[in-house]
């Protein structure tokens, strides 16, 4: 269990280097390496981070152009992206991984497993954007906006992130460039492709992306996992972290068989 | 309006019946027993021939008060015993049960008799929820989530898994699916804010009960705010109302009835018990506190002979908005059945014919 784990350790900062990028990461634990790409709001981490960092070595990636990198004017792509993060892991010497995708992210990692399925253990995809209903935009407006559309219970988040507009604008160019059409086919036409253990997660209450698209996962991933978290919107790890890093851990830890329960319902012996 | 007969069972309680919740199983008699399931097909055949478009049973355990602690196999029971009204389990109790077996019951139940089965989903009373050991103070969230898993295990087409708080699941994916798309006709059965909610956010129907107009209205006008701002009007079956109603063949009879009535609850909890349970299960109408009702017999909300009680009816309309009624036409588990069949006949005869157009 998550919850009765050892304490988790405190994240530090790192830096990597790929394809001329300088590209920081936060990363905490020990273990088989987890690598998160984060979603198109950039990189913040979780109390579920903490959670799977207990079990793991978690390394959380600021994607090029995201957070307080650079405007990132180069990559033209999401398939770029991906070669970058998968280039990025191979610069810390990390040669397979699981991999975790949040929202945005979560297409990113898609595209990092369909080009380099052989190092890519299991796949964990967050509320993932790479199927969305038609014309759906990504959350905008005030700080309390985009809370109130990203979260089902933004008051868990103590306080309201705050909104660099520096960051905010060279961000939506970047996003504008590389999110891709609602239905990428390129892309899909590649996921029947995957064999590695998958697994989608949507939270009921997501008002970015509708918790139905998860269904399309099912549909086009052979080896696909879909999974409802009750009352979380589309940032279910800060919504329900807890519930977020036990599911996610199991799968990773077991991947198919963690359909097996292994809950203890014993009363009294 | 649309008249659904509420099934209780009718088990005949013997004079010297311990008269205090839960009663002894010890006391239970067999042939009794029996008499009651046999008298709940006697009696749904004999709705549906006076033209009830639904008959409801309910789940009630260790007591004989209501004889139902299934409403699945209630349902099932009546519903290949009739031929063309409509069962309405009101309901399944949510938090004490596992919300994907519910749903799989219910999609049993629509597929056998398509078009025939309406589905409530409901909290509990408070003594219910001894019967299961569910902790009060859990059972609004427990229903909240069962409830939304229900429709989801109707609806979704893929396997999915549910990481809920109070159920979790790996793997859903019932069969059958219910008959009826996207499922059955379903109300969130309950007067609390919360119910109001999950049923507008759910475009489900709200079914209210017991309360005077005024007080249910509270409920009903809340429901309907929150389907506005869902973007959505709920119709008129959208707002059911269980009460119970004396009707005689005159006002005067119909007021001796009452005065005859017996304000007690037939088997009560007791009076410590029931205190603590009221303060550890909080409850609302529509947002407004208000505390549980555990003890004393449930209100009359119609009575009169049929032309005031058609007054009465299209009050409630107006009042409540309720589109259906579902009603009690004596106290379960008291007085004669043939009394309440006399009663349901005029019910059938001088008022259903009446009330169609209100």
């Amino acid at each position: 269990m998550v919850e009765t784990a050892a304490a988790s350790q405190p994240f530090h900062e790192g830096f990597v280097e790929a394809d001329s990028f300088c590209i920081r990461f936060m990363e905490a634990g020990q273990g088989p390496p987890l690598l998160h790409l984060h979603g198109a709001g950039g990189p913040r981490l979780t109390r579920a981070h903490d959670l799977l960092s207990r079990h793991r070595r978690v390394i959380a990636f600021e994607m090029p152009g995201f957070g307080r990198s650079p405007e990132n004017t180069r990559t033209r792509t999401m398939a770029e992206l991906a070669a970058t993060m998968a280039t990025a892991a191979t610069r810390l010497g990390i040669d397979t991984f699981d991999l975790m995708g949040t929202s945005f992210g979560g297409k990113v990692a898609l595209w990092v497993a369909v080009q380099q399925p052989e190092r890519v253990r299991a796949l964990v995809l967050e509320a993932p954007a790479a199927i969305r209903p038609a014309g759906t935009e990504p959350p905008s407006g005030s700080p309390e906006e985009t809370a109130r559309r990203l979260y089902a219970h933004p008051e868990r988040l103590g306080h309201l992130p705050v909104i660099d507009p520096a960051i905010q604008a060279k961000t939506r160019t970047l996003v504008g460039r590389l999110r891709g059409p609602d239905r990428d086919p390129e892309l899909e036409r590649r996921l029947p492709s995957l064999t590695m253990p998958t697994l989608v997660l949507f939270g009921t209450l997501d008002h970015v992306i509708p918790p139905e698209m998860g269904r399309h996962y099912k549909d086009l991933i052979p080896n696909c996992h879909l999974v409802f978290v009750y009352d979380a919107g589309h940032g279910i790890s800060t919504d329900r972290p807890e519930a977020f890093a036990e599911v996610t851990a199991d799968f990773l830890e077991r991947h198919e068989a963690f359909v097996i329960s292994r809950a203890d319902t014993l009363i009294h012996p | 309006m649309k008249a659904s007969y509420f099934e209780t069972g009718r088990y005949l309680v013997s004079p010297d019946l311990p008269r205090e919740w839960p009663v002894p199983s010890a006391a239970y008699d067999p042939a009794a027993g029996a008499e009651a399931f046999r008298g709940m097909v006697e009696r749904a055949k004999f709705v549906e021939a006076l033209g009830f478009d639904w008959v409801s049973v309910s789940e009630h355990h260790y007591s004989p008060r209501i004889l139902t602690p299934s409403p699945v196999v209630s349902a099932a029971w009546l519903v290949a015993r009739t031929k063309r009204i409509k069962i309405a389990l009101l309901g399944p109790i949510v938090p004490s049960s596992n919300p994907v077996r519910i749903a799989e019951e219910l999609a049993m139940l629509d597929t056998m008799v398509p078009g025939r089965i309406v589905a409530g989903l409901l909290r509990g009373t408070p003594n219910e929820h001894l019967s299961y050991d569910l902790n009060p103070r859990e059972a609004r969230a427990r229903t909240d989530e069962g409830m939304e898993l229900i429709l989801r295990a109707w609806t979704e087409p893929q396997p999915f898994g549910w990481q809920g708080r109070y159920f979790q699941y790996r793997t859903v994916s019932i069969w059958p699916r219910p008959q009826h798309r996207p499922h059955p006709p379903t109300y969130a059965l309950g007067t609390s804010a919360e119910a109001a909610d999950f049923a507008a956010r759910s475009r489900i129907g709200l079914g209210v009960s017991y309360g005077t107009f005024d007080l249910v209205a509270k409920s009903t006008r809340y429901y309907r705010q929150q389907c506005v701002r869902y973007g959505w009007e709920p119709g008129r079956d959208d707002i059911l109302y269980r009460a119970n109603m004396i009707l005689a063949e005159t006002d005067d009879a119909a007021e001796a009835a009452l005065g005859r009535r017996d304000a007690q609850a037939g088997f009560p909890l007791r009076a410590a018990l029931r205190d603590a349970l009221v303060q550890a299960d909080a409850r609302n109408i529509g947002g407004e506190k208000r505390p549980a009702h555990v003890s004393g017999a449930l209100p009359i909300s119609f009575c009169g002979g049929p032309d005031r009680v058609i007054e009465q009816i299209r009050r409630c309309r107006e009042v409540v908005g309720a589109g259906v009624l579902d009603l009690s036409l004596q106290d379960p588990g008291s007085g004669s059945v043939d009394g309440m069949l006399r009663a349901l006949e005029l019910f059938g005869d001088k008022v259903l014919p009446r009330i169609r157009e209100i």
